[in-house]
């Protein structure tokens, strides 16, 4: 049979349950706003009752302990969106930057070779005149210049794409020493609790890694094992593996792991991936397009010029110069005429101005890549566009799946001050009722210490 | 369920949202244009190169089919003068071959060849802006007296053609060498004209009939060079009418390119901006509300 002890014992539970459960709530309420914080509930229970003579009596209550309510596997799906959306806002970022310069703007190629169309068409009409002939010479200079300007700017997107490598690696393996460090924390964290505080930093910590790189995640009982391209380690248990990076053959920038194998092709997500991308795939092809381009067109051009005789009598020079490695044909174009009077006007076979048609022919006949010198461009302006508005189609789609995820993330743990303002009364009155049990118990333990004397009645 | 109590994310990602919406609307209203950059659209942005080049071309030909127009048009007219002027030297040398004149006559008949002769000589050096009509590509007067020539001129230009480009891959030819229409080896215009005045000087009928009949060639012959202006300023006068089609075209083709309807544009913006106050109204309303407010403070 129970007695006034057990009484106070069980209300002494409540008294600890309602202020194992306000614990909870105040530290909900304080960490409503620090990110990666994951809701606690205080995990209360039953105590076994007791039977005695017959009869039997409730245990009261039990604080088992504080739990943080997680969902793991909307992490890992969080975690797989912020990696691509990462990456596609990486090259979002860097092509939004490449196409400005093959945006129609006065001074983009399209424009250039406009005017050095049409100043031929003029020189056509007035063939004697110098000013016509010196508006050949500079129109070509500022087309020459145009090829440069958008080859300087391509490579000036691949260096900054090329900068952000060896710094994003450097942070990736600074938050895989951290996780590293939480894996063997989190080794010391009662099972109960749902990892607690270590599990959050944790969970936030190879949130940000995600962001940096494409990871895979598995749970073991040394903590999170996370491996990034196909299988190269980070970290495993309290251990961590350094990547690094080294410039490859060509002269591309290439990712390592820590034995020093080369994991680059590996590495899709991320914003090292997305730099990757950049530097090693998308301004590489855009580049050959326009060397290409700048080395077709001036050979061609250069060909309808040595077809000609220039005013001073001679056959036609090269008009264009500096194109004749493919590598740098675009950043190395320039004009190789001296005055406009080389200019080959003269057919050097019919005479007058014959030559004229051919170099206006040079700018509208097919070159060896199939197209001619504009088609060429428009080219390269449709893949400059697709992929830009690829990336950021891309980025737009991946961050609402990421909203729609975090939305559910949320809803399971995230703090909701409603909820813990009611909760707050709702210990209040537990805690208040508990207290009255005891001093209660209280009164009637003085009620039965006094029984018989006479002073009580 | 359990829903995320979290609003502020989701409501700054719908202001964001309708933030991009509202400066894309801005930007299409205030440029005109609904292809800024290549990526809003590729396919379109690319098609616009061959536009922009062939919209520059164009305002060239333009100027290029006026030009050639009015240098061919003054050429046809020196021609024509020339036929009538040939015609009257013509008619000079069948009066002078008849006979009859004395000679006084004579003399007077070979002033008026002599007036045609320099007339003929003016005509074959006229020049417009500079450029010699019928010098070929020469830069220097082309007929100047030479007493040693047997025609008592020399051509100082060259058998030059030159071509106004007009359109892409077209061409028209706007001159004729002196050398092709006033002394050509067949029909010397300013030889048989030089042979018409030296025949009349010496008043042999036979030399003056001989003479005038070349002169006659002559006269045939500069009105058969006369149809290549013709032929040329036809030529001329249609591709002009095509450059003209051509313009409203390609301006219509850039307009529907990268154009954008104004009045969507317009409607597109101020629903632009009927969202964003929504948006933004909706986050103002709902942010201060939660339990707290509705509860009295702690005694």
């Amino acid at each position: 049979m129970g007695g006034l002890n057990t009484a106070l014992l069980i209300g002494v539970g409540g008294l600890d349950a309602a202020q194992g459960a306000l614990d909870a709530t105040s530290n909900n309420i304080a960490n409503v706003n620090t990110p990666g914080y994951t809701r606690e509930e205080a995990q209360l229970s039953e105590l076994p009752e007791t039977e005695s003579a017959g009869q039997i009596t409730g245990g009261g209550v039990s604080l088992e302990g504080l739990q943080s309510i997680r969902d793991e596997l909307l992490n890992v799906q969080i975690q797989q969106q912020t990696s691509l959306q990462s990456a596609a806002d990486t090259e979002s970022a860097s092509l939004q930057q490449a196409q400005t310069y093959f945006t129609s703007t006065g001074t983009d190629i399209a424009s250039a070779l406009s005017s050095f169309s049409s100043s031929l068409a003029a020189l056509s009409a007035n063939s004697t005149s110098s000013s016509a002939q010196q508006g050949v010479l500079a129109a070509g200079q500022n087309l020459a210049s145009a090829f440069n300007t958008a080859a300087g700017g391509l490579t000036g997107v691949q260096t900054a794409a090329n900068q952000q490598i060896p710094d994003t690696v450097s942070q990736i393996n600074s938050l895989t020493q951290q996780i590293a460090q939480l894996n063997g924390q989190l080794a010391q964290v009662p099972a109960g609790e749902g990892g607690g505080t270590v599990q959050d930093q944790l969970d936030q910590a190879v949130k940000q890694l995600a962001a940096l790189t494409n990871i895979s995640v598995t749970q073991t009982n040394n903590g999170e094992t996370i491996t990034t391209g196909s299988g190269t380690p980070l970290v495993e248990g309290d251990q961590s593996y350094n990547l690094q990076t080294s410039t490859g053959t060509g002269g591309q920038l290439e990712v390592l792991d820590a034995n020093g194998n080369n994991i680059t092709s590996a590495i899709t997500g991320g914003t090292l991936g997305g730099a990757l991308n950049i530097a090693n795939q998308v301004i590489p092809g855009l580049m050959t397009q326009l060397n290409t381009l700048a080395s077709q067109f001036a050979t061609a051009f250069n060909s309808a010029q040595a077809g000609g005789t220039d005013s001073n009598g001679n056959a036609g020079g090269a008009f264009f110069t500096g194109t004749a490695n493919l590598s740098n044909a675009a950043a190395n174009m320039s004009v190789g005429l001296i005055s406009a009077a080389q200019i080959a006007i003269s057919s050097s076979t019919g005479g007058g101005n014959g030559n004229v048609a051919n170099l206006s022919a040079a700018l509208t006949s097919t070159l060896p890549s199939g197209e001619s010198a504009a088609d060429g461009y428009a080219g390269i302006v449709f893949n400059v566009g697709t992929v830009a508005s690829n990336a950021s189609t891309q980025s737009t789609a991946i961050g609402d799946n990421l909203t729609q995820l975090t939305t559910q993330q949320g809803a399971v743990s995230a703090v909701n001050i409603d909820e813990e303002t009611a909760n707050l009364m709702r210990y209040q009155t537990a805690y208040e009722a508990a207290a009255r049990i005891v001093s209660t118990v209280q009164v009637l333990d003085n009620a039965a210490l006094n029984m018989g004397s006479s002073t009580s009645f | 369920m359990r829903i995320d109590p979290n609003i502020v994310p989701e409501m700054l990602a719908n202001l964001q949202q309708s933030q991009v919406s509202l400066d894309t609307a801005l930007q299409q209203v205030s440029t005109g244009l609904s292809v800024n950059e290549p990526s809003d659209n590729p396919t379109n942005a690319a098609a616009m190169v061959e536009n922009t080049i062939q919209t520059g071309d164009l305002d060239v030909y333009t100027q290029n089919v006026s030009t050639a127009l009015s240098t061919v048009q003054t050429a046809s007219s020196v021609l024509s003068s020339l036929v009538t002027s040939l015609t009257s030297a013509v008619s000079a040398g069948t009066e002078g071959a008849n006979g009859t004149n004395s000679s006084t006559d004579l003399a007077s008949l070979a002033n008026e060849v002599q007036g045609i002769l320099t007339s003929a000589v003016t005509a074959a050096n006229t020049s417009v802006s500079g450029t010699y009509l019928f010098g070929g590509s020469g830069t220097t007067t082309p007929y100047t007296a030479d007493a040693s020539s047997s025609t008592g001129y020399t051509y100082n230009g060259n058998d030059d053609t030159n071509s106004v480009a007009v359109g892409d891959q077209t061409s028209v030819q706007v001159n004729l060498p002196g050398s092709q229409i006033f002394s050509s080896s067949s029909n010397n215009v300013l030889g048989a004209l030089s042979s018409l005045v030296t025949a009349l000087q010496g008043g042999n009928s036979s030399d003056i009939q001989t003479a005038t009949a070349s002169v006659d060639s002559a006269l045939n012959y500069v009105s058969q060079q006369q149809v290549f202006y013709g032929n040329a300023e036809t030529q001329l006068n249609s591709q002009e009418t095509f450059l003209e089609q051509d313009k409203v075209t390609l301006s219509t083709q850039a307009n529907s390119l990268i154009g954008v309807n104004e009045s969507t544009a317009a409607t597109d913006l101020s629903q632009a901006e009927t969202d964003n106050s929504a948006a933004l109204a909706a986050v103002a309303k709902v942010l201060p509300n939660n339990l707290l407010n509705y509860l009295a403070p702690p005694a």
